[in-house]
């Protein structure tokens, strides 16, 4: 009888035992405690928030996949979205309610350069690492800051090839029209002086960033003599839609004599063709992702998983996320934790090959927007020539040595 | 003569949408005495009911326009049972800040949802008629025809509603006085919903006409909403007429005013600037708006 109890106190006793070494390494392995970054970005009017949609929903993919390969460093990432709906005062807030309150370790996104600007203060501030994602105004990386970096080409990088474009295409009058944000006039202003080195005449008119109708500016565009020979729209948001569709209806562009063109990004989006119909064919735009002759596998593998997941193809903002995920990853498993000096240090010397090829930032300031800018970001002109057709479908026609078709630019018939 | 000519088709068309939804806001004005800032999300709302009846039922264009407007309608009397009710108490001390709060709650709620349920990415209901009219050198779209038109229908309805019918006549009696109106056995507060639920319809009906032209998105009310306050302070705060002559007063400034600035590369971007400067002139002239008559607060 004794040695049964003997027996159970120490059966008793082992268990007790076993739980208490056992339910603390439990705990500590199954709840590591996650690494937080942070996510800035439009997701409500009046900022694009269709675009910043797919940007969180990118950036969503990627932290899946890292956490279901066992996070980084042993722990799970975790990221605090913030909307900043494209308002400045709304981006300061949020950057400081990540660093502050969420104690994040880096900050990546934004869609508008204007918000991006303000954002990168309060991180500048702080001292925490910054991956500016879709936003191209050129002063953002001039600015000089340790703790800006940014994955997505500059206006010096995008509108130098539109710029380039336009002289080879032959056009030799063109009317612009640009949205009056920081991005509109970063684009502008390193695209004209190109046309004028060259000799190619233009009138330029900015226009707000929620504006509709722009019926009378249209008329009053075919009126001019001699005609232009290119309607280019810098405009990132849905108003290019309406803008599109009435310069058909009028009767401008496109048509044998005017050519249309749009750089900033809502050309890429899925409903751009549910929105433009019939006018949205010979439109050219920009790509800023690999053109699909070069896709790699994680290209493939992240169109793939998008489209599954989201039930939409992405568009290149949203790869330029989830490349900034993995950099923003990558740069931890380097620096080996979370120290922001450490982290910077790690970007720096990024080598991370993603969805848009092999990543690496300029250290140098020369010029001035170089510094910690991804410099071999890709950026690609594409022309629709069927209705309905995904920009990566669409035939490259810029720059030469990536373009899959003979002309620079399709005029439609007669 | 042919771009003059097309700069006030278009001016006239876009003014008449304006005065659509410039009415609504005025007839809530003048029955609730509230400024109702979340008109411009009635508008977005009734332009995606539209879409969805046109995509889900199947429903013409037209026909969705009035399902949607029927929709609103019903839309806009619960809103004002569920939200408005305390302004017709005597125990809301606050009724203009009340209405005020309410209402832009509303706006932010609104919108937000539609975020959430309609999505981000821009819609686009089928046109009316698709194609273009071209007479002489004037080209102007099937969409604009139609949209001026029943526009314009719509405004005449409405007219004859306020001025030929007994609801139209009482609606009028309890925006001139309330208590007078009780006295001769109008019940004020039946007249607060039948407002709202118009003033809905209209902005369903302005943003299922425009719609094919400038597309659907959560947040398309927002410069409409603006625009709206300018054409019912111009017109005149209450006046039926006078948001309707405003609304299209501000479509042709705005239209001519960026076909005729003598700077072309500045004319687009201060249209809006353009329309409040009118205002400003008009007040300086008329201080109580082009048909404007005194408000009193809700009795």
């Amino acid at each position: 009888m004794r040695i049964v109890r003997r027996l159970l106190l120490i059966g008793v006793v082992a268990v007790v035992g076993a739980g208490m070494i056992l339910v603390p390494v439990k705990t500590l392995l199954g709840a590591a405690e996650p690494i937080k970054l942070g996510w800035v970005g439009p997701l409500s009017p009046p900022g694009g928030y269709a675009d910043g949609q797919l940007m969180k929903d990118a950036a969503t993919l990627a932290v899946d996949e890292i956490n279901a390969k066992g996070g980084v460093l042993g722990r799970p990432i975790q990221v605090s979205y913030q909307d900043t709906r494209g308002l400045p005062e709304e981006g300061t807030a949020a950057a400081e309610r990540l660093i502050s309150q969420e104690h994040v370790v880096a900050i990546m996104g934004e869609f508008h350069s204007s918000v991006f600007l303000a954002e990168m203060e309060v991180a500048h501030k702080n001292g925490i690492p910054i991956v500016a994602v879709d936003v191209w105004a050129n002063k953002i990386t001039a600015a000089g800051y340790p703790e800006v970096f940014r994955v997505a080409p500059c206006q010096a990088l995008i509108a130098t090839q539109w710029g380039n474009w336009m002289v080879a295409a032959g056009f030799k009058n063109v009317a612009i029209i640009y949205e009056k944000t920081d991005g509109g006039q970063s684009a502008r202003d390193v695209l004209l002086p190109i046309l004028q080195a060259h000799g190619v005449r233009y009138d330029v008119v900015g226009a707000d960033l929620n504006q509709t109708d722009f019926t009378a500016q249209i008329e009053r565009f075919k009126t001019h003599t001699p005609p232009y020979d290119l309607f280019h729209t810098i405009y990132s948001e849905a108003g290019l839609y309406p803008m599109v569709q009435q310069a058909h209806s009028a009767g401008f562009a496109p048509t044998a004599r005017t050519g249309i063109s749009n750089t900033g990004g809502p050309a890429t989006t899925p409903t751009f063709w549910k929105n433009v119909g019939d006018a949205g064919k010979y439109l050219v735009t920009e790509v800023v992702g690999l053109p699909k002759a070069k896709w790699n596998n994680i290209t493939r593998a992240f169109v793939a998983n998008f489209t599954k997941r989201f039930n939409s193809p992405p568009t290149p903002q949203a790869i330029e996320n989830y490349d900034a995920t993995y950099i923003i990853v990558d740069a931890i498993k380097r620096a080996g934790g979370t120290d922001p000096k450490a982290l910077i240090a790690a970007l720096e010397k990024t080598t991370w090959v993603g969805g848009r090829g092999k990543y690496s930032f300029a250290t140098d300031h020369n010029p001035d927007w170089h510094y910690h800018q991804f410099v071999d970001a890709p950026v690609n002109l594409v022309q629709f020539d069927k209705v309905g057709q995904t920009p990566d479908d669409a035939p490259v026609v810029w720059p030469r040595s990536l373009a899959t078709v003979q002309y620079t630019y399709k005029r439609p018939p007669q | 003569m042919d771009y003059l000519l097309i700069q006030v088709t278009n001016g006239a068309i876009i003014g008449i949408i304006y005065a659509l939804i410039a009415v609504g806001v005025t007839i809530i004005f003048s029955i609730l005495k509230i400024v109702n800032f979340a008109h411009g999300d009635l508008y977005m709302l009734g332009g995606y009911t539209a879409y969805y009846i046109v995509t889900f039922l199947g429903v013409p264009p037209l026909g969705a326009l009035f399902l949607s407007m029927a929709g609103l309608f019903l839309f806009g009397i619960v809103l004002e049972r569920l939200f408005l009710t305390p302004l017709y108490s005597d125990r809301t001390e606050r009724k203009d800040e009340y209405g005020l709060i309410v209402t832009f709650g509303l706006a932010f709620f609104l919108r937000n949802t539609a975020l959430i349920v309609f999505g981000p990415f821009p819609l686009r209901p089928p046109s009316f008629v698709p194609g273009v009219v071209h007479v002489g050198g004037l080209a102007v779209t099937n969409d604009r025809i139609v949209a001026g038109a029943v526009g314009v229908l719509l405004i005449l309805a409405l007219l004859y509603f306020m001025h030929r019918t007994i609801w139209g006549q009482a609606l009028d009696a309890v925006s001139q006085s309330r208590d007078s109106a009780a006295i001769v056995g109008i019940n004020p507060r039946r007249f607060n919903s039948l407002a709202f639920g118009v003033g809905a319809a209209l902005a369903a009906a302005a943003s299922a006409l425009i719609a094919p032209i400038y597309s659907l998105s959560p947040g398309m009310g927002v410069l409409p909403n603006i625009q709206a306050y300018v054409i019912v302070i111009l017109g005149g705060m209450g006046s039926v007429l006078g948001s309707i002559v405003a609304g299209i007063l501000l479509g042709e400034a705005e239209g001519l005013f960026t076909a005729f600035f003598p700077d072309p590369t500045r004319a687009l971007a201060y249209t809006n600037a353009f329309g409040v400067l009118v205002l400003m002139i008009a007040l300086i002239l008329r201080p109580t708006g082009l048909f404007g008559r005194r408000h009193v607060r809700m009795e």
